[in-house]
């Protein structure tokens, strides 16, 4: 321990510093005079025994430096110096300072908020016990409800159960349903509906992740045991402080969804959002409710209806290689015992060749990761960019003040000071530079990250990230801070301390190394316009694949269509007449309203997902005959809402009742691919266990998850023959969209007073949600590519009023010689422009590599878009010639008389 | 003893044979502190005058013996190869 007693005396004498050093003093002074007196008294004058008593001494001044240095603490001295002297430097030129403190709080805010999305997205992991030891069966690739066999991805109930018991490497085993249920119900005692997130999940789901109740406690197995018999409920501690203001008697709270009264158990821990990152639920169930719990999902004995993800905690021993070996193996064995199994020929080949594979979910399930992976790479690297520009434009600023302080820095080596300390100095200055502009930046990060995560938003609630401050955030942000620092530090701070002393502690402005100074400047704004260029191509590219994107024909009118979700189910609504009756009296009332020209129910309109499976054509087999056809649920009014053009036979009618003959209307690709050549108006086919389904009509093809897909076989029902929940709810009007929506509201609550209304939207809206990602990116790139062409400005503006100025005195000589105004303007812009053609040159190569790269994001473009380049070209030539203007112009009007006296 | 006192000690105890220039003790005593060799105290010398009384601590007085024995050896060594000469 005797190194930290030692610490704790120099840090002892840290704190005493003043005190150590005038003790020391006294001490010296004690000694000198006692010596003087004993020379006095041996007999010497009292000069000469002063005079010995400080030859015996040695030098008093440097022996006390000794002394004090002994301790080790000039470093810190040092340091506390230089920031000094750095903040004043700073605050002498507030100019400059508040330019560099503005592009690097912009730059390292930017890298920081982008930053803290993937951090969200893609690094930080599940809140969870050991969430490393965590995988998930199959890869979650897919969602919701199946009954695909053999399927890899989404897992019945009784599987989940069969493999718990089989399986050997799993030490905890769960299951949690593919979707989050939206589902409204009350608090006991509340007559207002509010919109609910559910989860379900097994009752194994909290012990696998090892997560604890933050109250009460947490579901159990034996909640999950018997079919509709449990029902209580988890809440989320948002949900707990959003909608019961962290009511301590909770446990005592009951919340009806649906026709059920659940009792609430527990509550979670507040940092705990599932296992679905961007989701947040606000009740998990257990899965024996989920036929008592809207939509109604009957799954919970079924072999084959497949609707769970699979999570397994690996045992402690096991690795990846054999816990998928293992559950492989489980696999094949299940599906091979399940009775009811469809093993024909066909089906035991599939499964034959079926592998399952196991993912690691550490970081949690997420479709947002699918979405803004690549997004977000690309907008770090974006950021990344625009950030080095900064600091090519603080590196200029500061190479410029270098040369204005070129004399002191002469003077100080000149008076012995290091040049490795001067360095020191000049660094410790930019640090400080940068550590502002990060505490800056870090301020500007908060608000930006809610920006990006507004704009980043896919569905119709903002995504549930926790963007807030954490330490790996504030760890990216220091990094990046330093990095900058010694990025635009360092080589002015070498320049600056190479100087010939003699030369510059002359008089005059003919200061050596200017010219190599002004040469590394010149190529920092070639870099700065290189780096601008790639920027702009890549804005360029992104808007107008957002443009191609969005001028895509949907086969759908999306104006003035207002679309909202009504939710029938959480009322206790189950599928039959009654619901049907429903849907028929809300369209009829709304239909009624002023303003509204068509009304209409539907399973899906765009982008929400799909219900897919093939069909057979009564006596037909074609090459697409296997392919999955999207399948729709529809009111009368659907195609005249949706301004889906009809191309042959009838739509539906009111006679196109439960009872009557099963209709259906085809979309022309599935006309085209799926039936005989001519009309299939009047033909029939079958889709599973619905025989004998005549086509009535065709239709135009539409688009149904996304603007990019091809087009796609779509049908479509009429609602009164098919039992299903519709939540959808299309309106097209015309007049104010605000007067239509309170009139429609209004005119559902006439038919049922307490049916929720919830996601009201356009459908404009919903389309362009769907492209959120591309939008994100394009609208991102752009503002940073403007950003950097800005920045590169500077950088030009700030270079050549240099170089001009240097100039000054060859331009008067020019100018006395006979030179043209005109002629020295051309002199000054010819090298701007220069700079800019040559930054452009460099760029162009880099640019179209980087095409490649983010080619499978662009829509409707080839890399190296002709028309992107030349825009791209134009903007920084123009741009880099009006920023260079100024110099030029400036040095136009060197007065030759004024220039040549000055020297 | 206070560094005047130290400084003459060495003097006289050497009969005037070691002169260093007195001042380095200074230097000497404060990494000596550092180490926790020597304590320090303020006194009053007999002059009345306030000084810095030095003290050896039992961690000095070991690492003295672990010096004094390096330093015998050394003189040890050397003795005989003079001798030897």
């Amino acid at each position: 321990m005797g190194w930290l007693s030692e610490l704790g005396r120099r840090l002892w004498m840290l704190w005493h510093g003043r005190q150590f050093d005038a003790d020391l003093e006294e001490e010296i002074r004690l000694h000198l005079e006692l010596r003087e007196q004993d020379q006095m008294q041996a007999g010497l004058p009292p000069t000469e025994a002063r005079h010995r008593a400080l030859r015996q001494f040695g030098n008093e001044m440097s022996l006390r430096e000794k002394s004090h240095m002994e301790w080790g603490w000039q470093w810190l001295e040092h340091l506390l110096q230089d920031v000094n002297y750095g903040l004043r430097a700073m605050l002498r030129s507030p100019g400059i300072t508040l330019v560099a403190l503005l592009s690097l709080a912009l730059g390292i805010g930017a890298n920081t908020a982008i930053f803290s999305l993937i951090d969200a997205v893609m690094l930080r992991s599940l809140p969870v016990k050991e969430p490393a030891r965590l995988v998930l069966v199959g890869d979650g690739s897919d969602c919701c409800v199946s009954d695909y066999f053999p399927n890899q991805i989404l897992y019945s109930y009784p599987f989940y159960r069969e493999m718990q018991k089989k399986n050997q490497v799993f030490s905890d085993f769960a299951a949690v349903f593919s979707m989050m249920s939206r589902v409204h119900g009350s608090v006991e005692g509340r007559t207002e509906a509010e919109p609910l997130n559910v989860q379900l999940v097994s009752g194994t789901y909290f012990s696998t992740l090892g997560v604890q109740a933050y109250a009460g406690r947490t579901l159990t197995d034996e909640d999950d045991r018997i079919p509709d018999g449990n029902p209580v409920a988890v809440v989320s501690y948002r949900w707990w402080t959003r909608s019961l203001a962290r009511d301590p008697s909770v446990l005592n709270r009951k919340v009806k969804i649906g026709s059920t009264i659940y009792t609430i158990v527990g509550v979670g821990p507040q940092e705990f959002f599932g296992t679905k990152v961007g989701e947040s639920p606000d009740l998990w169930i257990s899965l024996s409710m989920q036929k008592e719990l809207p939509p109604y999902f009957d799954g919970y004995g079924n072999n084959l209806i497949e609707s769970l993800y699979l999570i397994g905690r690996l045992k402690s021993a096991v690795n990846m290689t054999e816990a998928t070996a293992n559950a492989n193996l489980v696999y094949q064995q299940i599906l091979h015992g399940f009775p009811d199994a469809p093993l024909n020929q066909e089906n035991l080949e599939k499964l034959k060749a079926t592998r399952i594979e196991l993912t690691r979910m550490a970081t949690g399930l997420s479709e947002l990761r699918t979405h803004f992976s690549e997004p977000l790479k690309i907008l770090l690297v974006i950021v990344a960019l625009v950030l080095l520009i900064a600091c090519a434009n603080i590196a200029n600023l500061l190479l410029a003040r270098s040369t204005a302080r070129a004399r002191e820095l002469a003077v100080r080596q000149a008076l012995g000071a290091g040049r490795a300390r001067l360095i020191r100095q000049l660094l410790t200055e930019s640090l400080v530079l940068a550590l502002a502009g990060g505490a800056m930046g870090l301020a500007f990060e908060a608000g930006a990250s809610h920006l990006l995560l507004r704009l980043a938003s896919i569905g119709a609630d903002p995504l549930a990230l926790d963007v807030s401050m954490n330490a790996r955030l504030f760890f990216f942000a220091l990094g990046v801070t330093v990095v900058t620092a010694l990025l635009f530090g360092t080589i002015p701070a070498f320049c600056a301390t190479k100087v010939q002393l003699t030369e510059s502690l002359k008089e005059g402005r003919g200061i050596t190394g200017a010219g190599a100074k002004s040469s590394l400047a010149r190529s920092l704004v070639v870099t700065q316009i290189a780096f601008s260029m790639l920027l702009l191509v890549g804005a360029g590219l992104f808007l107008h694949s957002l443009v191609n994107l969005t001028s895509v024909d949907a086969g759908f009118n999306r104006e003035h269509v207002l679309r909202l979700q009504t939710d029938a189910t959480s009322l206790g609504y189950k599928e039959g007449v009654r619901l049907t009756q429903l849907y028929q009296q809300v369209e009829e009332r709304v239909r009624a309203l002023p303003g509204v020209r068509a009304a209409s129910y539907s399973l899906f309109t765009f982008n929400e997902g799909s219900w897919n499976n093939p069909v057979s054509v009564e006596g037909y087999v074609s090459a697409d005959s296997h392919r999955d056809v999207h399948h729709n649920v529809v009111g009368i009014d659907y195609f005249a809402v949706m301004g889906i053009p009809l191309s042959a036979g009838r739509g539906f009618r009111p006679q196109d009742t439960a009872t009557s003959p099963k209709v259906a209307v085809i979309s022309e690709t599935m006309a085209r691919t799926m039936f005989p050549p001519g009309s299939p108006v009047g033909h029939r086919y079958s889709r599973g266990s619905d025989k004998d389904i005549e086509v009535i009509g065709v239709v135009g093809d539409v688009k149904v998850n996304s603007l990019q897909e091809a087009p796609q076989p779509v049908d479509y029902y009429p609602y009164p023959q098919q039992a299903q929940m519709l939540n959808d709810f299309e309106v097209r009007y015309s007049g104010s969209l605000d007067a239509v929506i309170s009139a429609v509201r209004k005119g559902i609550h006439d038919v049922d007073p307490h049916l929720p209304i919830s996601n009201v939207t356009t459908l404009n809206e919903q389309v362009g949600r769907s492209i959120a990602d591309q939008r994100l990116v394009a609208q991102l790139s752009t503002f940073f590519g403007l950003l950097a062409v800005f920045l590169s400005c500077i950088g030009i503006y700030g270079v050549m009023s240099y170089v001009v100025t240097k100039r000054t005195n060859e331009i008067g000589i020019r100018m006395a010689l006979g030179a043209q105004r005109t002629g020295v303007l051309w002199i000054v812009l010819r090298e701007i422009l220069m700079l800019a053609a040559t930054g452009v040159a460099i760029g162009v190569p880099i640019a179209l590599a980087a095409d490649r790269l983010v080619s499978n994001m662009l829509f409707g473009l080839k890399p190296g878009d002709p028309i992107t380049l030349v825009c791209a070209t134009s903007v920084l030539l123009v741009v880099a010639t009006i920023a260079g203007y100024l110099p030029a112009r400036r040095a136009s009007r060197v007065d030759p008389i004024v220039a040549l006296r000055y020297e | 003893m206070h560094g005047y006192e130290i400084a003459n000690a060495i003097q006289r105890t050497s009969d005037d044979v070691l002169q260093v220039e007195e001042g380095s003790l200074y230097p000497a005593l404060q990494r000596m502190l550092i180490k926790g060799w020597v304590r320090a105290h303020w006194g009053v010398t007999p002059g009345n005058r306030r000084a810095r009384y030095y003290q050896l601590t039992a961690a000095g007085r070991t690492q003295l013996e672990v010096e004094l024995s390096q330093f015998e050896r050394v003189i040890g060594a050397i003795t005989r190869v003079i001798q030897m000469a």
